[in-house]
């Protein structure tokens, strides 16, 4: 299994540990954690300083994100991501959804953006599934 | 006077001047009808004449012929009376000329008398001589007769024609100015009537006007009109009421609808959440179970008794605000007091829990009458956030609930010391589902919402101040619509 570092974006703590934990179990040990999209944009935009903390796991390779969050949720999020990758070097991370929303109309929404590579159904995905997610990167 | 009446008028001065007319015509034409039959008494008085003068010339006597030519003479006179009406008689003494019937008359008689003679000379009381004298006597007497007719019948007709004529030509004159009068008079009415109307006074005015200056049929008209008018404005009014009441309508069912989506999307969503990951949090149980590891069991399992919590606190939300719209427990006198001790009991867990004080100030000089669980709700709905989303930086956190009266309304008022709305966020206030400081704690998200269902309910507003200082909720229920 190749070492990637990931950011799970996601307001519940609950979803974060689940994730936090399948992923520990396909491999993936360099995780970091947002509670909003807004906390998630800092620590992007904090892309310099990030880089010399953390070395080569920053920027993340794959961005776990949730729709659904208090301050800036999913879709605004890929907004100014959409503009944030065009100004830092973040060509090379991707989106996965990760969502609790089954509907089709946020699939399609989410699926406008090219680097959204996938969408999961929280509850919806073992550990198998996701490392076959992982692997196909 | 109504316009039917002129109108009338007109008609029956047409029909005088016409029957007028045609009366003189007749006349006139009675007189050339008496020409002509005098001219036909001289000519059958001349064949008689003849008849006479052959007889005297030897010829033979042929009675037959002559009694002929005597009735034919006798013809005239009797037609002319036949003719002459009593008016007739009445003008002719008038004017003179009533000799007309006496010649008529003596004229009968004369030609009865010749027939008479030839009656005696058949009989033989009359000698042939003396019968071809008296007949010729005779023929004299109805020459004369028609001379004389001819003056009186001249006479009559220049005055009926003289008379007649002007007559009728000033009745034309008069009917023709009389006519116009009458026409100029309608149409000034209907011009007054447009005038009237074309004004652009009151409708009190224009009612004054009209029942002033406007009578008979144009006034009826002008009041059917009204009616007529005055009901199809008031069907377009309806019609334009009803079609706003339908937008209205329709757009509040469009929202309502719009707000049932968002409702059921964020219900669900926010239902399912807890039990996914409680789902998944299981699965790593048994697996930990499996694998020996008991203690990150046990954290799950404590985990999974989080997620519960969550899943009742949403659900109590949920159906307290479903509720809302359905209590019916009755309008009461409230005792503000019990509510507030209620609402200390129920959160001086909470209260310890987070060093927060409760403060409480009522001053009421008559009660307020409402639905007990509504302010209930809507004040521990307040004072629990207050509790929950203190600030734990400032020295020392309060939550203060005062209730007092003003001249028209009950004012209930939660002030708290704590983290305040989020500047961008003020407007979400009383949306379902929305939660401004997830981190410090966790609530259903519905807790505003409930309070804003029963003030609205309660025909109550709500005021919101709010900075990092704290927040102040004013709630005014107007007297007397408290429910």
């Amino acid at each position: 299994m190749k070492q990637i570092s990931v950011l799970i974006i996601d307001d519940s703590e609950i979803d974060r540990y689940v994730l936090k934990r399948q992923l520990n179990e396909v491999g993936v040990v360099d995780i970091f954690e947002s509670d909003d999209g807004s906390s998630a944009l800092e620590f992007l935009e904090n892309y310099e300083e990030n880089c010399k903390i953390y070395n080569k796991k920053f920027p993340p390779v794959v961005i776990f994100l949730d729709i659904n969050m208090p301050i800036i949720g999913g879709f605004e999020f890929l907004d100014k991501f959409a503009e944030l990758r065009n100004r830092l070097a973040l060509k090379s991370c991707v989106i996965m959804m990760y969502s609790s929303s089954e509907r089709a109309e946020d699939r399609e929404k989410a699926s406008s953006f090219d680097f959204v590579k996938d969408y999961m159904t929280k509850g919806e995905m073992n550990t198998q599934e996701l490392r076959a997610k992982i692997e196909a990167l | 006077m109504k316009i039917s009446n002129k109108l009338m008028i007109i008609v029956l001065l047409t029909a005088f001047e016409i029957s007028l007319t045609l009366w003189s015509v007749f006349e006139i034409a009675k007189g050339a009808t008496f020409h002509q039959l005098n001219f036909l008494h001289l000519k059958y008085n001349a064949t008689f004449s003849d008849e006479i003068l052959r007889l005297e010339n030897g010829e033979l006597l042929d009675i037959p012929l002559l009694k002929n030519n005597i009735n034919n003479i006798r013809q005239q006179p009797v037609e002319c009376l036949q003719q002459v009406s009593a008016f007739n008689k009445m003008i002719m003494r008038q004017i003179g000329t009533f000799q007309i019937i006496e010649l008529c008359e003596k004229d009968i008689r004369d030609a009865d008398s010749a027939l008479d003679l030839l009656n005696q000379y058949t009989s033989g009381q009359l000698h042939y001589a003396n019968l071809i004298s008296e007949l010729k006597m005779c023929s004299q007497t109805f020459n004369a007769t028609s001379i004389l007719f001819e003056e009186p019948t001249i006479k009559t007709v220049t005055f009926v024609m003289r008379t007649m004529i002007p007559l009728v030509i000033f009745i034309s004159l008069f009917n023709i100015l009389f006519i116009t009068f009458m026409s100029r008079n309608i149409t000034s009415s209907i011009d007054g009537v447009i005038q009237l109307l074309s004004k652009t006074n009151s409708k009190e005015d224009l009612e004054t006007d009209i029942n002033k200056n406007v009578s008979g049929e144009l006034k009826t008209l002008l009041e059917v009109a009204k009616q007529r008018i005055t009901n199809e404005l008031m069907v377009t009014e309806v019609n334009q009421k009803l079609e706003t009441l339908v937008e209205q309508r329709t757009f509040s069912l469009t929202r309502a609808n719009d707000e049932l989506a968002q409702f059921a999307y964020r219900a669900s969503h926010d239902l399912k959440a807890p039990l996914t990951s409680t789902k998944m949090l299981a699965q790593f149980i048994i697996q930990d179970i499996n694998e020996g590891q008991l203690q990150n069991a046990l954290d799950d399992a404590e985990k999974i008794v989080k997620q519960m919590v969550k899943l009742e606190q949403l659900v109590i939300g949920i159906l307290a605000l479903t509720e809302a719209d359905s209590i019916d427990q009755g309008v009461k006198d409230i005792d503000f007091q019990e509510i507030l001790t209620e609402i200390c009991a129920s959160t001086s867990d909470l209260l310890a829990e987070n060093d927060c004080i409760f403060e409480q100030k009522i001053t009421l000089t008559q009660p307020m009458k409402a639905e007990k669980i509504r302010l209930l709700q809507i004040i521990e709905n307040l004072v629990t956030n207050a509790i929950k989303y203190h600030d734990p930086n400032k020295e020392r956190a309060f939550v203060k609930t005062t209730v007092l009266e003003k001249h028209n309304s009950y004012v209930v008022q939660v002030e708290d010391n704590g983290l305040g709305i989020p500047e961008n966020r003020r407007s979400e206030v009383f949306q379902m589902f929305k939660r401004f400081h997830p981190k410090v704690s966790f609530g259903s998200g519905l807790g505003m919402a409930i309070v804003k269902k029963h003030v609205d309910y309660m025909q109550g507003t709500i005021d919101m101040t709010t900075s990092n200082k704290g927040t102040i909720f004013t709630i005014s229920f107007p007297k007397g619509k408290s429910a």
